[in-house]
């Protein structure tokens, strides 16, 4: 075992090392619906993809005996997946393949990408969601309530879209709340890193409390809409390519459903204001729209995107303690 | 696995093995093996909850007072013997060639493919027995429980109905299956109590024996002499070998702590520390509750008594009222929540060894296939579990005792591969016995002693169980259910491997793993 090889990790870090990914891999379909995502999106936007299988620690068995024979047999398992999965990829893609222990998937993946300084976790969502949509699978639900580092969910079927599709258009969804802000610098650095569209996306008039007098909701809402969207234009540094559209429908499902989606497309949601500062968490919204979803999801946490653990700076919001929903 | 090429070695990987190993020498926590370990207590608590002592007392108390009458804590002390002496050989195995295939990879190792595959088969003929009879005694304590906290006596004759029983068993079986496929743990501090639970009331109940005993409640009091510890007592030398051969099956899965955290880092004492402090634990309790419950209910053939036929095969499940009264429901608790978490515990077993059968060649590959998702070896656990689930609803039928016949099996088989796996240990050693007086007690003495033993028990229990009277008394074609049983299994073997032979000759040729001797 031990090679004395030199670290990947060491060239992490400074400046001038590429934008590094972190895919979630398991050799299932679910996987492979990640690393295409993974590798679409590394392709558009030259980073370096860290495909990492997390293996489950031995310190988490307390009724099962720990065997090292079974144990070496994974791991010769998982490099050989590893291995199969790389060769499926395109050469020019700069990657490198890790195994890793853990106690829980989410753990070893945060853990991953604080190692290599990753700026985004890619998993598979899928777990028979239907007709290519997304349910959230238990793992992405784990990563999502405790990422602070960006997580982006490869609907099941994304491995049937090559990499060299690349990404066709980014939508950032604002709903009314606080956050928007840190959602719009997410999607602008997207935007320019992709070299892609953006399109703003108001989930107003259907982020609202619920209950509210369906007439006056509307009202407030269109009004409202126009008015965040015209506030991140004007937000907006020149030479973005940027579309606007306001969401409509009786539900949010309905809402999604209603709007166009390109087929290289992804779209961006700000975790919800009941995470912690600088951690993810699916609101409900956010959640609905991932179950209609027909492409990719980045959940951004609530400061800044790809910000590293100790290099979080303020919190966008403050302790709001309206009741209603929001995008995030 | 030990003799693989390394799947990484192509050029695109250099990167995967460096990140992988490099990490592991870093030091940084969590990421390597060994990191993050089970430790002391924990590996204590595995041990305990792997042997299950509450289940397997209840389920092998009876059959061993029936061979030996009072001498049971003598028997139980002299099969710690063979158990330690193969476990030591085990050990030195495990340190050598680790491999999720134990048994099968070492005997294929030394003796070549036909005594490793035996020794597989034999292997997973013995943790499959366990399955059905654990699953088996699960029910009874299932319908127990429900009838004790309803207050209903009726519910508990429920389980003696062959189909309500066996429908229910195989529920047990689809549930354990599934907690193993998907690798689900309880988490350490629940396993903790369980165990602690568990040995509490194991304690609280011999306590209470021994005190109505005094208080001249018994049901036959019967005074402790001394000869009960002294196994030269026994009348005959069947009864001595079929005793013991039962006494091996209770510290079976106590060599589990021996070989755990063999690679953890700084804790070369663990090991050893933790085997030690479970055994130690195991035979104060076994001695504790057979000693007790021979005072409390004699072996006589009276209602309750332990050589009562109708009460042998899972003495707890009818000592316990009469005993604690109210407060038996807690023995049900002790010996369900004992059932179901070594139901998981040795599910593993099988599991890996048939993995490693297939990733050799030696079954069809799909034994190999493991879940990417839990990483546990999907396919064998499943078929594991459907061949346990297979053998209790026929055995259920066929005999009407039969957690007595598989537990005597189950005994016969252990003594099988354990045997084969000493041996296995001395041969392949044999460069290097005189090297050091470690050596030649580890791996020469120790395990060749235990071996001699165990073959001796294993014909011994081949021969006597020929006869229609053996054991709890089932027959087939006027030859005792117990040889009927270990023939099938032990033909069937040879008849798989037969078969295997012709589909994959390469493994028998020793293509896939070769024969080979330890020379440093």
């Amino acid at each position: 075992m031990n090679a004395g090889a030199p670290t990947t990790s060491a060239a992490s870090g400074t400046d001038a090392a590429p934008r590094r990914i972190v895919v979630g891999y398991t050799a299932n379909e679910s996987g492979a619906d990640a690393l295409a995502l993974a590798t679409r999106l590394a392709t558009a936007s030259e980073s370096q993809l860290d495909v990492v299988m997390v293996l489950p620690s031995e310190a988490r068995s307390s009724t099962v005996p720990t065997d090292v024979g079974y144990e070496r047999h994974l791991k010769a398992r998982s490099r050989a997946w590893l291995a199969e999965a790389s060769a499926g990829l395109d050469a020019d893609i700069a990657q490198s393949l890790h195994v890793r222990y853990a106690e829980s998937f989410a753990e070893g993946l945060i853990a991953a990408a604080h190692e290599f300084g990753a700026s985004l976790i890619v998993v598979g969502a899928a777990r028979g969601g239907l007709l290519g949509r997304s349910r959230i699978g238990s793992v992405a639900n784990e990563l999502l309530h405790s990422s602070d580092v960006p997580v982006a969910l490869a609907p099941s079927g994304s491995r049937e879209l090559a990499a060299s599709a690349g990404v066709s258009r980014v939508t950032a969804a604002l709903g009314s709340r606080p956050g928007a802000g840190v959602l719009l610098d997410a999607a602008v650095n997207l935007t320019k890193t992709l070299r892609a569209p953006l399109r703003l996306l108001s989930l107003v008039p259907i982020d609202l409390p619920s209950g509210m007098d369906e007439g006056l909701a509307e009202l407030t809402g269109t009004a409202h809409a126009d008015e965040v969207l015209a506030a991140a234009k004007r937000a907006l540094p020149a030479g973005i390519e940027t579309t606007a559209e306001v969401a409509t429908g009786d539900t949010i499902e309905a809402a999604v459903r209603s709007l166009s989606w390109h087929e290289g497309e992804i779209v961006l949601v700000a975790s919800s204001r009941l995470a912690m500062p600088s951690h993810l968490f699916l609101g409900s919204t956010a959640s609905k729209m991932l179950r209609e979803l027909p492409v990719p999801m980045i959940v951004v946490p609530r400061t800044t995107a790809g910000s590293r653990p100790g290099a979080g700076s303020h919190t966008g919001a403050g302790p709001r303690t309206t009741t209603g929903e929001s995008t995030s | 696995m030990t003799n693989q090429p390394d799947p990484t070695s192509s050029a695109p990987l250099t990167s995967a093995s460096a990140a992988v190993d490099a990490s592991e020498q870093g030091g940084i926590s969590k990421k390597g093996l060994s990191a993050g370990s089970v430790g002391l207590i924990g590996a204590i608590v595995i041990g305990i909850s792997c042997i299950a002592p509450a289940y397997t007392l209840t389920a092998a108390l009876g059959p061993t007072v029936s061979e030996v009458g009072v001498q049971v804590p003598a028997i139980i002390l002299v099969g710690f013997i063979p158990m330690l002496l193969v476990a030591l050989g085990y050990r030195e195995l495990n340190k050598r060639m680790p491999d999720s295939g134990t048994s099968f990879t070492w005997a294929t190792r030394a003796f070549g493919p036909w005594i490793g595959w035996m020794a597989g088969w034999g292997l997973v003929a013995a943790t499959i027995l366990v399955l059905s009879n654990l699953a088996g005694i699960a029910v009874d304590f299932l319908f127990l429980l429900i009838s004790q906290v309803s207050g209903n006596p009726e519910i508990a004759d429920i389980a003696t109905n062959p189909f309500i029983n066996v429908a229910v068993c195989l529920l047990f079986m689809l549930g354990a299956t599934w907690i193993s496929y998907r690798d689900m743990q309880t988490t350490q501090k629940l396993q903790y109590w369980l165990v602690g639970f568990q040995v509490a009331v194991l304690v609280t109940f011999s306590v209470a024996a021994l005190v109505e005993t005094a208080n001249g409640n018994a049901f036959d009091a019967t005074p402790i002499e001394l000869s009960w510890f002294n196994p030269f007592a026994v009348d005959s030398f069947s009864a001595f070998a079929a005793g013991l051969s039962l006494s091996i099956f209770i510290f079976w899965g106590w060599d589990v702590t021996l070989t755990m955290n063999e690679e953890t880092r700084g804790s070369d004492k663990t090991p050893g520390r933790a085997a030690t402090i479970t055994v130690v634990t195991i035979v104060v309790l076994y001695l504790l509750i057979s000693v007790s419950l021979i005072a409390f209910a004699g072996v006589g053939t009276g209602e309750y008594g332990l050589g009562n036929e109708d009460i042998q095969d899972n003495v707890f499940f009818h000592l316990a009222g009469p005993i604690l009264g109210p407060l038996a429901v807690l023995v049900s608790l002790a010996v369900l929540t004992s059932s179901a978490s070594s139901l998981q515990s040795t599910f593993v077993s099988p599991a890996r060894t048939l993995l490693a059968m297939g990733h050799y060649g030696a079954l069809p590959e799909k034994f190999a296939s493991v879940s990417p998702r839990f990483f546990t070896p999907g396919y064998a656990t499943i078929v594991s579990a459907i061949v346990a689930s297979v053998f209790y609803a026929v055995m259920r039928l066929l005999s009407e005792n039969v957690l007595w016949d598989t537990i005597t099996a189950l005994g016969m088989m252990i003594c099988f591969y354990y045997g084969i796996t000493a041996f296995a240990c001395v041969w392949f050693f044999r460069k290097v016995w005189w090297k050091s007086a470690r050596n030649v007690i580890y791996t020469l003495l120790a395990p060749l002693i235990g071996g001699v033993i165990l073959a001796v028990l294993f014909f011994t229990t081949l021969i006597d169980s020929m006869d229609p009277e053996y054991g709890s008394g089932s027959s087939v074609g006027g030859v005792g259910l117990v040889f009927v049983l270990g023939m099938v299994v032990l033909l069937g073997g040879v008849g798989v491997m037969l078969w295997q032979w012709r589909r994959r000759p390469a493994f028998f040729r020793g293509e896939t793993l070769s024969r080979a001797v330890a020379s440093e």
